[in-house]
Protein backbone atom coordinates (compact mmCIF):
# COMPACT_ATOMS: atom_id res chain seq x y z
CA UNK A 1 0.00 0.00 0.00
CA UNK A 2 1.51 3.63 -0.98
CA UNK A 3 1.71 5.73 1.75
CA UNK A 4 -0.67 9.17 1.18
CA UNK A 5 0.12 12.16 2.99
CA UNK A 6 -1.87 14.50 4.72
CA UNK A 7 -2.66 17.41 2.80
CA UNK A 8 -3.18 20.84 4.47
CA UNK A 9 -4.27 23.92 2.62
CA UNK A 10 -1.26 25.98 1.80
CA UNK A 11 -2.07 29.69 0.29
CA UNK A 12 0.24 29.29 -2.87
CA UNK A 13 -1.18 30.96 -5.84
CA UNK A 14 -2.94 29.31 -8.37
CA UNK A 15 -0.74 30.20 -11.22
CA UNK A 16 2.30 28.52 -9.43
CA UNK A 17 0.65 25.23 -8.92
CA UNK A 18 -0.53 24.69 -12.40
CA UNK A 19 2.85 26.29 -13.63
CA UNK A 20 4.45 23.58 -11.45
CA UNK A 21 2.03 20.50 -12.73
CA UNK A 22 2.44 21.24 -16.15
CA UNK A 23 6.02 21.56 -15.87
CA UNK A 24 6.30 18.20 -13.64
CA UNK A 25 3.77 16.16 -16.31
CA UNK A 26 6.04 16.80 -18.78
CA UNK A 27 9.06 16.18 -17.38
CA UNK A 28 7.37 12.98 -15.78
CA UNK A 29 6.79 11.84 -19.19
CA UNK A 30 10.16 12.38 -20.84
CA UNK A 31 11.32 10.58 -17.70
CA UNK A 32 8.93 7.26 -17.74
CA UNK A 33 9.68 6.82 -21.91
CA UNK A 34 12.94 6.64 -20.82
CA UNK A 35 12.50 4.28 -17.84
CA UNK A 36 10.50 2.20 -19.81
CA UNK A 37 12.14 1.56 -23.09
CA UNK A 38 15.77 1.40 -21.48
CA UNK A 39 14.29 -0.59 -18.50
CA UNK A 40 15.75 1.82 -15.50
CA UNK A 41 14.37 1.59 -12.14
CA UNK A 42 15.46 4.04 -11.02
CA UNK A 43 13.94 6.66 -13.47
CA UNK A 44 10.47 4.71 -12.74
CA UNK A 45 10.77 5.43 -9.18
CA UNK A 46 11.91 9.04 -9.81
CA UNK A 47 8.64 8.87 -11.99
CA UNK A 48 6.81 7.76 -9.23
CA UNK A 49 7.90 10.41 -6.57
CA UNK A 50 6.94 13.24 -8.59
CA UNK A 51 3.54 11.97 -9.12
CA UNK A 52 2.97 12.02 -5.98
CA UNK A 53 3.85 15.52 -5.86
CA UNK A 54 1.61 16.39 -8.37
CA UNK A 55 -1.58 14.87 -6.25
CA UNK A 56 -0.35 17.15 -3.90
CA UNK A 57 -0.17 19.99 -5.64
CA UNK A 58 -3.56 18.99 -7.57
CA UNK A 59 -5.18 18.81 -3.93
CA UNK A 60 -3.90 22.30 -3.15
CA UNK A 61 -5.25 23.75 -6.65
CA UNK A 62 -8.70 22.29 -5.68
CA UNK A 63 -8.63 23.79 -2.51
CA UNK A 64 -7.24 27.17 -3.39
CA UNK A 65 -10.17 27.42 -6.62
CA UNK A 66 -12.75 26.73 -4.11
CA UNK A 67 -11.84 29.40 -2.03
CA UNK A 68 -11.42 31.44 -5.37
CA UNK A 69 -15.37 30.87 -6.13
CA UNK A 70 -17.78 33.28 -4.03
CA UNK A 71 -20.43 33.50 -6.64
CA UNK A 72 -21.72 31.83 -9.91
CA UNK A 73 -19.52 34.18 -11.88
CA UNK A 74 -16.47 33.53 -10.24
CA UNK A 75 -17.55 29.16 -11.09
CA UNK A 76 -18.12 29.55 -14.41
CA UNK A 77 -14.48 31.64 -14.74
CA UNK A 78 -12.63 29.34 -12.87
CA UNK A 79 -13.82 26.28 -14.34
CA UNK A 80 -11.65 26.17 -16.79
CA UNK A 81 -8.65 26.14 -14.71
CA UNK A 82 -10.16 23.53 -12.82
CA UNK A 83 -10.61 20.99 -15.66
CA UNK A 84 -6.93 21.84 -17.22
CA UNK A 85 -5.74 21.21 -13.39
CA UNK A 86 -7.54 17.78 -13.69
CA UNK A 87 -6.21 17.30 -17.05
CA UNK A 88 -2.34 17.84 -16.34
CA UNK A 89 -2.99 15.63 -13.20
CA UNK A 90 -4.47 12.66 -16.05
CA UNK A 91 -1.33 13.07 -18.20
CA UNK A 92 1.38 12.82 -14.45
CA UNK A 93 -0.86 9.59 -13.67
CA UNK A 94 -0.54 8.46 -17.65
CA UNK A 95 3.29 8.68 -16.87
CA UNK A 96 3.21 7.06 -13.57
CA UNK A 97 1.24 3.97 -15.58
CA UNK A 98 4.35 3.73 -17.63
CA UNK A 99 6.92 3.87 -14.83
CA UNK A 100 5.19 0.64 -13.57
CA UNK A 101 5.60 -1.14 -16.46
CA UNK A 102 9.11 -1.01 -14.97
CA UNK A 103 8.51 -0.96 -11.17
CA UNK A 104 6.04 -4.09 -11.65
CA UNK A 105 9.02 -5.74 -13.47
CA UNK A 106 6.86 -6.14 -16.60
CA UNK A 107 9.37 -4.20 -18.50
CA UNK A 108 9.28 -3.64 -22.68
CA UNK A 109 10.94 -6.08 -24.90
CA UNK A 110 14.45 -4.61 -25.25
CA UNK A 111 14.99 -4.70 -28.82
CA UNK A 112 12.68 -2.22 -28.77
CA UNK A 113 14.76 0.50 -26.37
CA UNK A 114 17.69 -0.14 -28.84
CA UNK A 115 15.80 0.53 -32.49
CA UNK A 116 14.37 3.49 -30.40
CA UNK A 117 17.76 4.79 -29.50
CA UNK A 118 18.33 5.16 -32.99
CA UNK A 119 15.45 7.91 -33.44
CA UNK A 120 15.39 9.36 -30.67
CA UNK A 121 17.23 10.64 -27.58
CA UNK A 122 17.27 9.10 -24.61
CA UNK A 123 17.23 10.48 -20.88
CA UNK A 124 19.95 9.58 -18.26
CA UNK A 125 20.83 10.27 -14.88
CA UNK A 126 23.98 10.78 -13.12
CA UNK A 127 25.01 11.70 -9.80
CA UNK A 128 27.07 14.20 -9.04
CA UNK A 129 30.35 12.56 -7.12
CA UNK A 130 32.39 14.84 -4.77
CA UNK A 131 35.63 14.85 -6.78
CA UNK A 132 33.27 15.58 -10.08
CA UNK A 133 34.41 18.96 -12.34
CA UNK A 134 30.94 19.75 -12.83
CA UNK A 135 30.82 20.68 -8.91
CA UNK A 136 30.54 24.67 -8.73
CA UNK A 137 29.84 25.08 -12.35
CA UNK A 138 27.27 26.99 -13.54
CA UNK A 139 25.34 25.30 -16.31
CA UNK A 140 25.69 28.09 -18.43
CA UNK A 141 29.68 27.95 -18.50
CA UNK A 142 29.75 24.43 -19.15
CA UNK A 143 28.52 24.76 -22.38
CA UNK A 144 27.44 20.85 -22.33
CA UNK A 145 25.03 21.39 -25.50
CA UNK A 146 27.83 22.75 -27.72
CA UNK A 147 30.23 20.41 -26.54
CA UNK A 148 28.15 16.99 -26.42
CA UNK A 149 24.82 17.66 -27.46
CA UNK A 150 23.80 17.08 -24.00
CA UNK A 151 20.74 19.28 -22.13
CA UNK A 152 20.29 19.08 -18.50
CA UNK A 153 16.17 19.17 -18.09
CA UNK A 154 16.12 18.76 -14.46
CA UNK A 155 17.95 18.20 -11.09
CA UNK A 156 16.81 16.59 -7.86
CA UNK A 157 18.65 18.11 -5.31
CA UNK A 158 17.33 16.20 -1.50
CA UNK A 159 14.09 15.97 -2.11
CA UNK A 160 13.15 19.11 -4.30
CA UNK A 161 13.67 19.23 -8.09
CA UNK A 162 14.80 21.85 -10.34
CA UNK A 163 12.96 21.21 -13.68
CA UNK A 164 14.08 23.01 -16.96
CA UNK A 165 17.14 24.76 -14.61
CA UNK A 166 18.65 27.86 -15.78
CA UNK A 167 22.00 28.79 -16.74
CA UNK A 168 22.81 30.16 -13.47
CA UNK A 169 21.96 27.35 -11.29
CA UNK A 170 24.99 26.14 -9.80
CA UNK A 171 26.09 22.51 -9.78
CA UNK A 172 26.54 21.08 -6.51
CA UNK A 173 27.98 17.48 -5.04
CA UNK A 174 25.27 14.76 -4.73
CA UNK A 175 23.02 16.62 -7.24
CA UNK A 176 21.18 14.13 -9.44
CA UNK A 177 21.26 15.24 -13.07
CA UNK A 178 18.60 14.73 -15.52
CA UNK A 179 19.91 15.05 -18.97
CA UNK A 180 18.78 14.05 -22.50
CA UNK A 181 21.31 13.78 -25.71
CA UNK A 182 22.81 11.74 -27.89
CA UNK A 183 24.36 8.19 -26.59
CA UNK A 184 27.60 9.32 -26.83
CA UNK A 185 26.93 12.94 -25.72
CA UNK A 186 24.96 11.27 -22.74
CA UNK A 187 28.22 8.47 -21.74
CA UNK A 188 30.41 11.63 -22.10
CA UNK A 189 28.29 13.15 -19.43
CA UNK A 190 27.30 10.64 -17.04
CA UNK A 191 30.92 10.03 -16.73
CA UNK A 192 31.58 13.69 -16.07
CA UNK A 193 29.29 13.75 -13.14
CA UNK A 194 30.53 10.46 -11.54
CA UNK A 195 34.02 11.98 -11.49
CA UNK A 196 35.10 9.00 -14.31
CA UNK A 197 36.83 11.68 -16.92
CA UNK A 198 38.55 14.65 -15.59
CA UNK A 199 38.11 17.12 -19.16
CA UNK A 200 35.93 18.72 -20.71
CA UNK A 201 36.90 18.30 -23.99
CA UNK A 202 35.90 21.22 -26.93
CA UNK B 1 18.05 -7.81 -41.74
CA UNK B 2 16.14 -10.64 -40.11
CA UNK B 3 12.58 -10.62 -40.66
CA UNK B 4 12.62 -10.40 -36.91
CA UNK B 5 14.92 -7.44 -36.92
CA UNK B 6 12.13 -6.01 -39.25
CA UNK B 7 9.33 -6.93 -37.84
CA UNK B 8 10.31 -5.23 -34.21
CA UNK B 9 11.45 -1.73 -36.44
CA UNK B 10 7.94 -1.97 -37.75
CA UNK B 11 6.46 -1.77 -34.39
CA UNK B 12 9.21 0.95 -33.04
CA UNK B 13 7.98 3.03 -35.84
CA UNK B 14 4.23 2.78 -34.95
CA UNK B 15 5.10 3.30 -31.19
CA UNK B 16 7.13 6.99 -32.17
CA UNK B 17 3.79 7.64 -34.11
CA UNK B 18 1.35 7.03 -31.28
CA UNK B 19 3.46 9.13 -29.04
CA UNK B 20 4.32 11.81 -31.00
CA UNK B 21 0.93 12.19 -32.06
CA UNK B 22 -0.29 12.00 -28.31
CA UNK B 23 2.58 14.71 -27.69
CA UNK B 24 1.36 17.22 -30.59
CA UNK B 25 -1.82 17.16 -29.40
CA UNK B 26 -1.18 18.62 -25.89
CA UNK B 27 1.44 21.31 -27.48
CA UNK B 28 -1.98 21.94 -30.12
CA UNK B 29 -4.47 21.66 -26.91
CA UNK B 30 -2.29 24.13 -24.60
CA UNK B 31 -1.65 26.71 -27.60
CA UNK B 32 -5.32 26.52 -28.45
CA UNK B 33 -5.92 27.65 -24.64
CA UNK B 34 -3.39 30.37 -24.86
CA UNK B 35 -4.71 31.54 -27.78
CA UNK B 36 -8.73 30.93 -26.98
CA UNK B 37 -8.54 29.38 -30.51
CA UNK B 38 -11.39 27.06 -31.57
CA UNK B 39 -9.44 25.42 -35.15
CA UNK B 40 -6.62 24.01 -33.05
CA UNK B 41 -9.07 22.67 -30.75
CA UNK B 42 -10.73 21.23 -33.50
CA UNK B 43 -7.49 19.95 -34.72
CA UNK B 44 -6.40 18.31 -31.07
CA UNK B 45 -9.99 16.56 -31.72
CA UNK B 46 -9.78 15.16 -34.86
CA UNK B 47 -6.54 13.96 -34.08
CA UNK B 48 -7.91 12.43 -30.98
CA UNK B 49 -9.91 9.74 -33.52
CA UNK B 50 -6.94 9.02 -35.77
CA UNK B 51 -4.96 8.17 -32.13
CA UNK B 52 -7.64 5.68 -31.81
CA UNK B 53 -6.76 4.24 -35.25
CA UNK B 54 -3.44 4.10 -34.77
CA UNK B 55 -3.57 2.58 -31.53
CA UNK B 56 -5.96 -0.34 -33.15
CA UNK B 57 -3.13 -0.82 -35.88
CA UNK B 58 -0.53 -0.33 -33.30
CA UNK B 59 -1.96 -3.16 -30.65
CA UNK B 60 -3.10 -5.75 -33.94
CA UNK B 61 0.60 -5.59 -34.88
CA UNK B 62 2.34 -6.32 -31.80
CA UNK B 63 -0.43 -8.74 -31.03
CA UNK B 64 -0.04 -10.43 -34.59
CA UNK B 65 4.14 -10.62 -34.30
CA UNK B 66 4.79 -14.03 -33.53
CA UNK B 67 6.35 -14.69 -30.10
CA UNK B 68 7.84 -16.93 -27.69
CA UNK B 69 6.26 -17.45 -24.44
CA UNK B 70 9.46 -15.87 -22.66
CA UNK B 71 8.75 -12.64 -24.56
CA UNK B 72 5.26 -12.13 -23.50
CA UNK B 73 6.01 -9.98 -20.78
CA UNK B 74 8.23 -7.58 -23.03
CA UNK B 75 4.96 -7.73 -25.28
CA UNK B 76 2.51 -7.03 -22.91
CA UNK B 77 4.78 -3.83 -21.80
CA UNK B 78 4.85 -2.55 -25.41
CA UNK B 79 0.38 -3.26 -25.37
CA UNK B 80 0.59 -1.02 -22.05
CA UNK B 81 2.88 1.71 -23.02
CA UNK B 82 0.39 2.25 -26.64
CA UNK B 83 -2.29 2.11 -23.77
CA UNK B 84 -0.97 5.37 -21.87
CA UNK B 85 -0.55 7.44 -25.43
CA UNK B 86 -4.11 7.10 -25.50
CA UNK B 87 -4.67 8.41 -22.14
CA UNK B 88 -2.68 11.04 -22.86
CA UNK B 89 -4.28 11.92 -25.74
CA UNK B 90 -7.71 11.90 -23.78
CA UNK B 91 -6.17 14.41 -21.33
CA UNK B 92 -5.50 16.91 -24.59
CA UNK B 93 -8.45 16.48 -25.79
CA UNK B 94 -9.76 17.52 -22.32
CA UNK B 95 -7.91 20.36 -22.65
CA UNK B 96 -9.21 21.39 -25.79
CA UNK B 97 -12.73 20.85 -24.62
CA UNK B 98 -12.55 23.75 -22.09
CA UNK B 99 -12.00 26.14 -25.72
CA UNK B 100 -14.51 24.09 -27.70
CA UNK B 101 -16.77 24.83 -24.24
CA UNK B 102 -16.43 28.22 -25.45
CA UNK B 103 -15.28 28.68 -21.55
CA UNK B 104 -13.72 31.90 -21.50
CA UNK B 105 -10.00 31.12 -20.18
CA UNK B 106 -9.12 32.51 -17.61
CA UNK B 107 -6.49 34.86 -17.15
CA UNK B 108 -4.09 32.50 -15.30
CA UNK B 109 -4.04 29.86 -18.22
CA UNK B 110 -2.74 32.24 -20.28
CA UNK B 111 -0.03 33.02 -17.58
CA UNK B 112 0.65 29.26 -17.30
CA UNK B 113 1.46 28.85 -20.21
CA UNK B 114 3.81 31.45 -21.12
CA UNK B 115 4.53 31.91 -24.52
CA UNK B 116 4.87 34.90 -26.65
CA UNK B 117 2.35 33.91 -29.25
CA UNK B 118 -0.59 35.88 -31.08
CA UNK B 119 -2.25 34.34 -33.53
CA UNK B 120 -2.70 30.89 -35.71
CA UNK B 121 -1.40 30.58 -39.58
CA UNK B 122 -2.40 27.77 -41.65
CA UNK B 123 -0.17 27.69 -44.89
CA UNK B 124 -0.02 25.07 -47.72
CA UNK B 125 3.66 24.47 -49.42
CA UNK B 126 3.21 24.78 -52.66
CA UNK B 127 5.55 23.35 -55.27
CA UNK B 128 6.97 26.59 -56.23
CA UNK B 129 8.28 26.79 -52.41
CA UNK B 130 11.93 27.03 -51.67
CA UNK B 131 10.75 25.07 -48.12
CA UNK B 132 10.59 21.87 -50.39
CA UNK B 133 12.38 19.05 -49.26
CA UNK B 134 14.34 21.26 -46.38
CA UNK B 135 14.25 20.12 -42.77
CA UNK B 136 12.81 22.57 -40.41
CA UNK B 137 16.41 23.32 -39.00
CA UNK B 138 17.30 24.35 -42.31
CA UNK B 139 14.53 26.08 -43.17
CA UNK B 140 14.45 28.97 -40.23
CA UNK B 141 11.52 29.59 -40.10
CA UNK B 142 11.31 31.47 -37.09
CA UNK B 143 14.38 33.42 -38.21
CA UNK B 144 12.82 34.07 -41.33
CA UNK B 145 9.35 35.24 -40.05
CA UNK B 146 9.00 34.74 -36.15
CA UNK B 147 6.15 32.22 -36.36
CA UNK B 148 6.80 28.69 -34.80
CA UNK B 149 5.43 26.08 -36.60
CA UNK B 150 3.41 23.94 -34.19
CA UNK B 151 2.18 21.26 -36.58
CA UNK B 152 2.77 19.49 -40.21
CA UNK B 153 -0.59 18.74 -41.09
CA UNK B 154 0.29 15.84 -44.00
CA UNK B 155 -2.85 14.00 -45.70
CA UNK B 156 -4.92 12.88 -42.52
CA UNK B 157 -1.61 13.06 -40.38
CA UNK B 158 -0.22 15.19 -38.53
CA UNK B 159 3.39 15.27 -37.64
CA UNK B 160 4.81 16.73 -34.67
CA UNK B 161 7.57 19.30 -36.19
CA UNK B 162 11.45 18.22 -35.06
CA UNK B 163 14.52 20.20 -35.98
CA UNK B 164 14.95 16.98 -38.92
CA UNK B 165 11.45 16.39 -39.60
CA UNK B 166 11.44 17.23 -43.64
CA UNK B 167 8.95 19.67 -45.81
CA UNK B 168 6.91 17.99 -48.34
CA UNK B 169 4.67 19.77 -51.45
CA UNK B 170 0.77 19.60 -50.15
CA UNK B 171 2.11 20.63 -46.39
CA UNK B 172 -0.19 22.28 -44.53
CA UNK B 173 1.97 24.43 -41.66
CA UNK B 174 0.30 25.13 -38.77
CA UNK B 175 2.17 28.25 -36.93
CA UNK B 176 2.33 30.63 -34.53
CA UNK B 177 3.51 33.93 -33.61
CA UNK B 178 3.21 37.60 -34.01
CA UNK B 179 0.63 38.61 -36.95
CA UNK B 180 3.42 40.41 -38.41
CA UNK B 181 4.70 37.06 -40.10
CA UNK B 182 1.76 35.23 -41.33
CA UNK B 183 2.42 37.20 -44.52
CA UNK B 184 5.94 36.41 -44.62
CA UNK B 185 5.74 32.53 -44.12
CA UNK B 186 2.99 32.90 -46.68
CA UNK B 187 5.33 34.25 -48.71
CA UNK B 188 7.74 31.63 -48.22
CA UNK B 189 5.16 28.57 -48.35
CA UNK B 190 3.21 29.47 -50.97
CA UNK B 191 5.19 32.00 -53.44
Amino acid sequence: MPRFEKIEYKPIPVRELLLEMKNLSELMIDLAYSSALFNDKELAEDVLELEGRVDTLAYLLEMETMIAARDAEDAEALIGVSEVASAVDKISDAAADIAAIVTQNIGVHPIVGEIFEKVEERLTRAKVDEGSILVGNYIGELGLAARMGVDIIAIRRNKDWVINPKETEQIQSSDILIARGAPSGIKEFKELAEGKRQKLED
Amino acid sequence: MSQRQKQFEEIVERFVELKDTSELMIDLAYSSLLLNNRELAEEVQRLEEYMDKLHTDFELLVLSSKFKKEEAKGFLGLIRLGVVTEKIADSAAEIAEVVLREIKPHPILKLTIEEAEETVTYVRVSENSSLINKTLREARIPGETGMWVLAIRRGDKCIRPKPDSKIEVGDVLIASGYAEGEEDLKKLASP
